[in-house]
């Protein structure tokens, strides 16, 4: 009873967390124009995919999708670039050099991004970069998050002192370790960095808002908000759109979750785990 | 290994570089530009502390700053006890954890404006399921999105999800704390709950800590885009967080010189939160 007690809360807050999710599609399957439910309604009475046939008219949401994935196809593989040599860097410096610049990456996490809103966009403005992807790949230099250089910093922290000074002995220089050694013994931090880099890029909202015009250039989460202010009050057209903004992300995430969600791999590594 | 360090540095160059470009640089030219009539257009003009002063006298940004302090009070707490709770119950390898694990993470994958449209969905009045459970139940039925207390919770609990981060992070904590504790603990006949609260919570206090001091940070400018698409201010500026309102100043109003003294004042604040913060940790022990 005193260990079912708590099992029982765990298994309601997990149930909670998916529910945005589940409410989103049902809410996607209900007809258009319908009254208001009474009551509580789970699955709507008869589910029906008409939302997701009209979208496509009212909008080029394949158009937006493609331009979210092009710059997430540019982004994702510059954060894993920026991020694993900026992870292996660290390292590689020498102790007291370490905990300066793991200082300096938590202190860069803890600047607030309005701080630099403004300026970056004249800096950008600056450049001839605005109306273009420049902006948004360009996050991939700060490895879209300091976060993620963490992460890599973590995982490189497991690689025995031994085997570094031995390729090094060997003549092999801090590229190479980085290339040879570092990144196949972080295939985990990888993954999990891929994911969460993507994830990223996909939803980001605010700087798409701010650097582009042309509709043209639209990224899923600006068409998404596009939708709702020409219908505002179209809930099921409204929850399709939000589905299909929300499926690339979410097949990523479900495809990578064992990265770092799992019993093994980058977490697990830390602390050899004995029940 | 001597000279270890200087070959380490070609590799933090790009990030070096990155942050330089992308963070420093602005941060320095908002903290310049606060002290300046600066419309985004031409070139800025020195005002002294002009902005201050209208910033003072501005019941907008009063009302801004004070909307940003309440939600960072509601949402931290609720935001941390979920993300530490649930990592620390969901940190051992058992039945069930791995997929309780990606519950949890779910919904900080779901991009920010599909959520709140979800949330603008879930709390309408009329077609809006939260409030038909409720009912159900025969409990109120508040008026969420229009009416100020409303529209601050509805928020608060939007945020309540997307918890992915200090979720990640305390997961990997727990499993880096040596199991031989527990089973001394274990043996001394310590309960579940013991083992929390005499193991666990004092090991990772120093990381909790730091998560909530970076949760407040989060809180204090990312609200934007639920703020954005939820509620847009309203009602009565009871949502217009700092973030949003320095938008509309520095993009719909030119005024960024403005906005940068926003930023600045919003950076004080944050200071103050946090240090309250530090001396609360240190003055309960978390933090040597």
């Amino acid at each position: 009873m005193r260990r079912a007690l708590p099992r029982l809360l765990l298994a309601a807050v997990a149930l909670l967390y998916a529910s945005p999710l589940l409410l989103m599609v049902s809410g996607s399957l209900r007809g258009r124009g319908l009254p208001p439910p009474r009551g509580v309604e789970i699955l709507p009475g008869s589910p029906t995919l008409d939302a997701y046939a009209t979208i496509a008219e009212v909008l080029p949401l394949a158009t937006y999708g493609r331009n979210s994935l092009v710059v997430a196809a540019l982004a994702v593989p510059l954060t894993v670039l920026v991020g694993s040599l900026a992870g292996f860097g660290i390292r590689l410096l020498p102790p007291r050099a370490t905990r300066w610049a793991l200082a300096a990456t938590v202190g860069a996490l803890l600047v607030p991004v309005t701080a630099v809103w403004a300026t970056r966009f004249e800096l950008f403005r600056l450049a001839g970069a605005v109306d273009t992807f420049v902006p948004l790949v360009g996050l991939a230099l700060v490895a879209t998050s300091p976060f993620l250089v963490l992460v890599y910093a973590f995982a490189f922290w497991q690689l025995p002192d031994e085997q570094l000074e031995a390729a090094a002995l060997d003549g092999a220089g801090p590229l190479r370790l980085w290339w040879s050694i570092g990144l196949p013994q972080a295939r985990a931090a990888t993954l999990a960095v891929v994911v969460l880099a993507f994830t990223f890029h996909w939803s980001n909202f605010i700087d798409p808002l701010l650097y582009l015009n042309r509709q043209s250039l639209f990224t899923a989460p600006l068409g998404l908000r596009l939708l709702q202010q020409l219908n505002p009050t179209d809930w099921p057209l409204l929850m399709a759109g939000a589905v299909l903004t929300t499926l690339p992300p979410v097949a990523v995430f479900l495809l990578g979750q064992r990265a770092f969600l799992g019993d093994e791999g980058l977490l697990a590594t830390a602390g050899r785990w004995r029940r | 290994m001597r000279g270890r360090g200087a070959s380490a540095l070609p590799l933090l160059a790009p990030f070096g570089i990155g942050i330089a470009l992308l963070l420093v640089v602005p941060a320095l030219i908002t903290f310049g530009y606060a002290f300046t009539d600066h419309t985004g257009f031409g070139t800025p003009r020195f005002s002294g502390l002009g902005n201050l002063r209208r910033a003072f006298e501005d019941p907008l940004a009063a009302a801004a700053l004070r909307a940003s302090v309440l939600f960072a009070l509601l949402a931290v707490p609720i935001r941390l006890l979920v993300a530490v709770g649930a990592g620390i119950a969901l940190a051992r390898p058992r039945r069930g954890a791995r997929l309780g694990r990606v519950l949890v993470y779910l919904p900080t994958v779901i991009p920010d404006v599909a959520l709140a449209l979800v949330f603008l969905w879930v709390f309408n009045p009329l077609y809006g399921p939260v409030n038909g459970v409720l009912g159900a139940f025969g409990l109120p039925q508040p008026v969420w999105l229009s009416t100020a207390w409303g529209a601050r919770w509805a928020i608060v609990i939007m945020m309540a999800f997307p918890i992915g981060e200090a979720f990640l992070v305390t997961l990997a904590a727990r499993r880096s704390l040596p199991a031989e504790t527990y089973e001394a603990a274990a043996v001394d006949g310590a309960s579940a709950w013991q083992q929390l609260r005499h193991v666990t919570l004092p090991q990772l206090a120093p990381l909790l800590v730091l998560l909530a001091v970076r949760d407040t940070i989060l809180s204090l400018q990312v609200n934007f885009v639920p703020a954005y698409v939820l509620t847009d201010g309203g009602p009565d500026a009871a949502t217009l967080f700092l973030p949003v309102y320095i938008f509309d100043q520095a993009f719909e109003f030119l005024g960024f010189g403005y906005g940068a003294m926003l930023t600045l004042v919003l950076f004080v604040v944050t200071g103050v939160l946090i240090t309250i913060q530090a001396l609360l940790a240190r003055r309960w022990g978390w933090l040597r």
